[in-house]
């Protein structure tokens, strides 16, 4: 509760003289917060449109040419006859599986949790908030164990199926379900005789679009720039992720680390830059394309839209 | 319903925490008796103690900047009140999109100072060469900051979206009350984010914990081999596939599982959070 | 209730989808790097693994064997060879069929704990090793060769003949001559090198013979830092790198290049027998203009009668005991390994003898040198110390994890050294070591 506290005239008036300074201080902090959050984006999608001794030579935040963009794209479709094609093609289907599987799986199991009587429900819903706070790399080890004992180890299967995971999405589906669609809703449906897949396909499904972006929108972000899991699960160059890839860029030519090749491949800055703005541009669009997503989603445990 | 989840939560998170637990019980080369030693092993290594040492001054750093200057910049941008702060908002969730791989690579960038479009700054403080900044003893900082800038505009725009629900009542009668904006920030809206900073500290705190992708690629850069073994999740990496010991590996691999669990169990059951949702119970 | 009672069937869907999956995978025609099955009318399949440099060699294998052998060139990262192949181990699959590797690596893949390196003596023609005249003893382990190397990276003193003609400098045969050398360059920009990386390893503490993964036995190595081989390099290069005149940042260091290198202030470096070709020479590396650069051989430690040289580099080939057809493997790799129409073009000084004649040949000819820099690689060739071995445990990480950390980081030359020695102690033992003083 606000604490009550008597103010004077002459108090005003100081106030008045205080908060232009604060002002100027409030609007200091924030666009320098700013500037520092977007210069680095900024020089990632200029770094491609310059070769590496411009990258060098000219100015950080210089444009080079858009032949630039083309000659990086050139020197990065050398490495290994253009396997970067390879792993974007990967990343996309991937992460389209996933965000299906991921998605689906979330909405059935919240809606059960939600509106089904479900033996077990706390238990359940108990599990799925540990699985959600404990961040997916704590799991990595267990689930190569796992990986590897199934037999699927070095398959596309082993990222998808344990990418599919999505314990958040089943809590986000759950606090939508349970919150957002009156419970007398399900009722009435069930009294007119429709089974638990007809009313979740009657009444839960057509009311739960902007759930499904939600669900989509942290599905696909968690899972597009994923490393460490696919880095671990799949041991084929053909296999791999872009993010991953990139890591192989990193480790094996001379784009940081010139002792691994100077003169014996053209990725350098510039082309890293190129295959790391290939990583990061959808997560940007999608991030600034759902911001209101992103509030809903990381704080429906307790507020409510 | 529950079914497709419920096989991806067994064959997923149980049944290979399971698996583990046996694993971490097996034999190496290191230890041929295998079984509890194993977790001994693990905290006898001469990297464990070195990891958790870098791992909690990390953590140190991390987590105050976090919670510092994501009430304060959320509270400020709460506070403008003009149409400016949607343009900021989205300036904010720009460094969300640089993680992982691309971190490394835009931050080695940002912070050698023959690249760096901050060059003007490193050289006020006297950093004239990239070998100052990735030098073991500042590596610390370099983690925080690049763990700093990717998770702190995301929270920004989450608390500050939390900052709209604060009933416009609270708040005009605070203003009558004669409270100044900097009064209404620190008494009123302060205490009523509260449960969210605790939300969120207890979650970068589960992160930072498993730090992995950035130590172990600044570890393949000019540097090589700089951060190696840097965090323990790497240590746990380097045990399974650079010492052949899976048993320690996964022996270190479930007591960092377990750490997190306690947190996740705390923030369950000792804060509020979640009290919606447990709640509706029975 | 009945939901419950379908998990149970559901995981066995999974399990049997799974089953299939990996079915698919490695019977695959696409497929080649798990390659347990060789159906008997398919054709022969190799996979290679290699580093980038070595990425052109290996294609130009896949060319010539065409029709014949199909071959996957994999490029993969020199440090990740290990973990990936642990990785292979860990799941019973996707081994390649012979890789490029650091050679340390050798003394893991040999071990039975691991068993990835097949022993080649069964499929080798002897005219192989003795091409080599004893060279390729780094990959003799218990009595049998698990490895071929690739080249020789011996140490050599790289110097600029014009630098040290205006410097009045005179190429140091001794190291208390190159100190002294060394130090007439105090305060005036110019360097004597850059010693913060894996170079100090291999340029002076190897050539010194300080015991580092100094191999007695199969259970006994000896790493000391307690004695004089390795006291006398810190000695001797503190005051060095106090004066200025020996940088203690990596060759490669960005700033390092542009400040130093680049504004062709190195006087000389002790470096690698690749140094002039991949570093000295490339335009955005060093770019050192033609007409200057020349090599001479290594200073001598004192109280040696050698002048001893270290190894950065010299990798080796390794064939899988997975593979399905370990003779076209071996093939394989003796080509990679010793064939003229590969070296000749190569950065790196080959070990085999006849691929180096037809490299030095070429170096021999070629104007960049100021002076033809292979008479004193040749010198050297035969002058690697054998007080390094490969160890079953992973030194090569330690060096950049602790000496060139530490030497970056501003510490002493002898705090750097010994941090490296103590992680070295301590590893060892983990690769089934008792470590001697």
């Amino acid at each position: 509760m606000p604490s009550r506290t008597y103010v004077s005239v002459s108090d005003r008036i100081q106030r008045a003289v205080r908060s232009v300074a604060g002002k100027l201080l409030l609007w200091t902090s924030l666009i320098v917060f700013a500037v520092f959050s977007v210069v680095p984006m900024l020089w990632l999608i200029l770094a491609p449109s310059k070769t590496q001794t411009e990258l060098i030579d000219l100015d950080p935040l210089a444009f080079g040419s858009f032949a630039g963009y083309v000659n990086s794209w050139n020197n990065l479709m050398v490495f290994q006859d253009g396997r970067i094609i390879t792993w974007v093609f990967n990343s996309i289907w991937y992460t389209t599986i996933i965000v299906i599987i991921a998605c689906g799986s979330a909405l059935l199991a919240g809606y059960a949790l939600a509106a089904t009587r479900l033996p077990f429900r706390k238990p359940l819903l108990i599990v799925t908030l540990v699985a959600m706070i404990v961040p997916p790399v704590a799991f990595v080890l267990p689930l190569f164990v796992q990986i590897s004992s199934l037999g699927l180890y070095n398959s596309p299967w082993a990222i998808i199926l344990t990418g599919s995971f999505y314990p958040f999405g089943v809590f986000l589906a759950y606090i939508y379900f349970s919150t957002t669609i009156p419970h007398e809703l399900y009722d009435a449906a069930r009294i007119d005789g429709a089974g638990e897949w007809g009313t979740f396909f009657r009444i839960a499904m057509p009311l739960s679009t902007g759930l499904l972006g939600m669900l989509g929108f942290f599905a696909f972000t968690a899972n597009w720039v994923n490393f460490f899991l696919p880095y671990v699960m799949v041991n084929t160059g053909e296999l791999l992720t872009l993010p991953v890839g990139l890591g192989i860029l990193f480790s094996s030519t001379p784009a940081l680390n010139p002792g691994v090749g100077a003169n014996s491949s053209p990725i350098r800055g510039p082309e890293i830059a190129l295959a790391g703005l290939m990583v990061a541009i959808p997560i940007l669009l999608v991030f600034l394309a759902s911001a209101r997503l992103i509030v809903r989603g990381v704080l429906s445990g307790s507020v409510k839209s | 319903m529950f079914t497709p989840y419920a096989v991806l939560l067994v064959l997923f998170a149980i049944v290979p925490i399971g698996l583990a637990f046996s694993t971490s019980l097996k034999p190496s080369l290191a230890n041929p008796e295998g079984g509890f030693a194993n977790y001994l092993f693990v905290i006898n290594d001469f990297r464990f103690w070195p990891a958790v040492i870098n791992i909690s001054t990390f953590l140190a750093i991390y987590l105050p900047s976090m919670v510092i200057v994501v009430a304060s910049l959320s509270l400020l941008l709460d506070a403008i009140k003009s149409r400016w702060s949607v343009p900021l908002r989205l300036a904010y969730l720009v460094p969300a999109s640089i993680t992982g791989a691309v971190a490394i690579l835009v931050w080695y960038f940002m912070l050698e100072p023959k690249f760096s479009p901050f060059k003007g700054i490193l050289l006020e403080l006297g950093l004239t060469s990239g070998s100052q900044i990735f030098a073991q003893t500042k590596l610390v900082w370099v983690f925080a900051l690049m763990a700093f800038f990717t998770g702190a505009g995301n929270w920004i725009v989450i608390q500050y979206g939390s900052l709209q629900s604060i009933s416009e009542d609270i708040l005009e009668a605070a203003k009558i009350d004669g409270a100044n904006v900097f009064q209404t920030a620190l008494q009123i809206k302060l205490p009523l984010i509260r449960k969210y900073l605790i939300y969120m500290t207890i979650l970068t705190f589960a992160a930072g914990l498993q730090i992995f992708v950035e130590p172990y690629l600044l570890s393949s850069s000019v540097y090589p081999n700089i951060a190696r073994d840097w965090s323990l999740n790497q240590l746990s990496y380097s045990l399974a596939f650079s010492g052949a010991n899976l048993g320690a590996a996964t022996a270190l691999s479930l007591m960092l599982l377990l750490v997190c669990v306690i947190a996740a169990l705390l923030v369950i059951f000792r804060t509020d959070f979640f009290d919606e949702a447990r709640m509706k119970e029975d | 209730m009945h939901k419950i009672i379908s998990v149970p069937i559901a995981i066995a869907s999974i399990l049997t989808l799974a089953a299939c999956a990996g079915a698919g995978s490695s019977g695959g025609s696409t497929d080649s790097s798990t390659g347990t099955t060789a159906l008997q009318d398919s054709p022969r399949e190799l996979l290679i693994w290699v580093d980038i440099v070595r990425e052109p060699a290996a294609k130009m294998y896949a060319e010539k064997m065409a029709g014949e052998i199909d071959v996957t060139v994999e490029v993969v990262a020199q440090e990740e060879m290990l973990p990936k192949i642990a990785l292979a181990n860990q799941t019973g699959s996707g081994w390649p069929d012979l890789l490029f590797a650091p050679p340390n690596d050798i003394a893991i893949w040999a071990d039975a704990s691991n068993g990835y390196a097949l022993a080649l003596d069964d499929y080798l023609d002897p005219s192989i090793i003795e091409g080599y005249e004893g060279s390729n003893d780094w990959c003799l382990i218990e009595g049998q060769y698990y490895c071929l190397k690739n080249d020789l990276a011996q140490t050599v003193l790289w110097y600029d003949t014009v630098l040290f003609d205006e410097l009045g400098l005179t190429i140091p045969t001794t190291f208390s001559e190159f100190s002294t050398e060394a130090m007439k360059l105090k305060g005036t920009g110019y360097v004597a090198g850059a010693i913060g990386d894996q170079g100090f390893y291999s340029g002076y503490l190897w050539p010194s013979g300080c015991p580092m993964t100094s191999v007695q036995d199969g259970t006994t190595v000896r790493i000391n830092p307690d004695t004089p081989e390795c006291s006398r390099v810190w000695k001797e290069i503190q005051p060095l790198v106090d004066a200025g005149v020996l940088d203690t940042r990596s060759a490669f260091d960005a700033g390092f290049i542009a400040d130093v290198a680049n504004a062709g202030k190195v006087a000389m470096h002790i470096g690698p027998s690749w140094w002039g070709e991949f570093v000295i020479r490339p335009a955005d590396s060093w770019g050192i203009e033609a007409g200057r650069i020349s090599a001479a051989p290594m200073p001598k430690w004192s109280g040696e009668s050698i002048n001893y040289s270290g190894e950065w580099g010299g990798g080796i080939w390794a064939v899988s005991s997975n593979a399905v057809n370990p003779q076209d493997a071996v093939d394989a790799i003796v080509y990679l390994a010793t064939s003229v129409e590969v070296a000749k073009d190569g950065v790196t000084f080959p070990g085999f003898k006849p691929a180096y004649e037809a490299w030095s040949a070429r170096l021999d000819a070629d104007p960049y040198y100021a002076i033809s820099p292979v008479a004193a690689m040749k010198s050297q060739a035969s002058k690697i110390r054998q007080t390094e071995k490969p160890v079953r445990f992973n030194a090569q990480g330690q060096i950049g994890a602790t000496l060139q950390a530490g030497l970056n980081g501003g510490e002493t030359v002898e705090k750097s050294v010994r941090s490296f020695l103590d992680s070295l102690q301590q590893l060892a033992p983990g690769g089934g070591y008792t470590v001697i003083d």
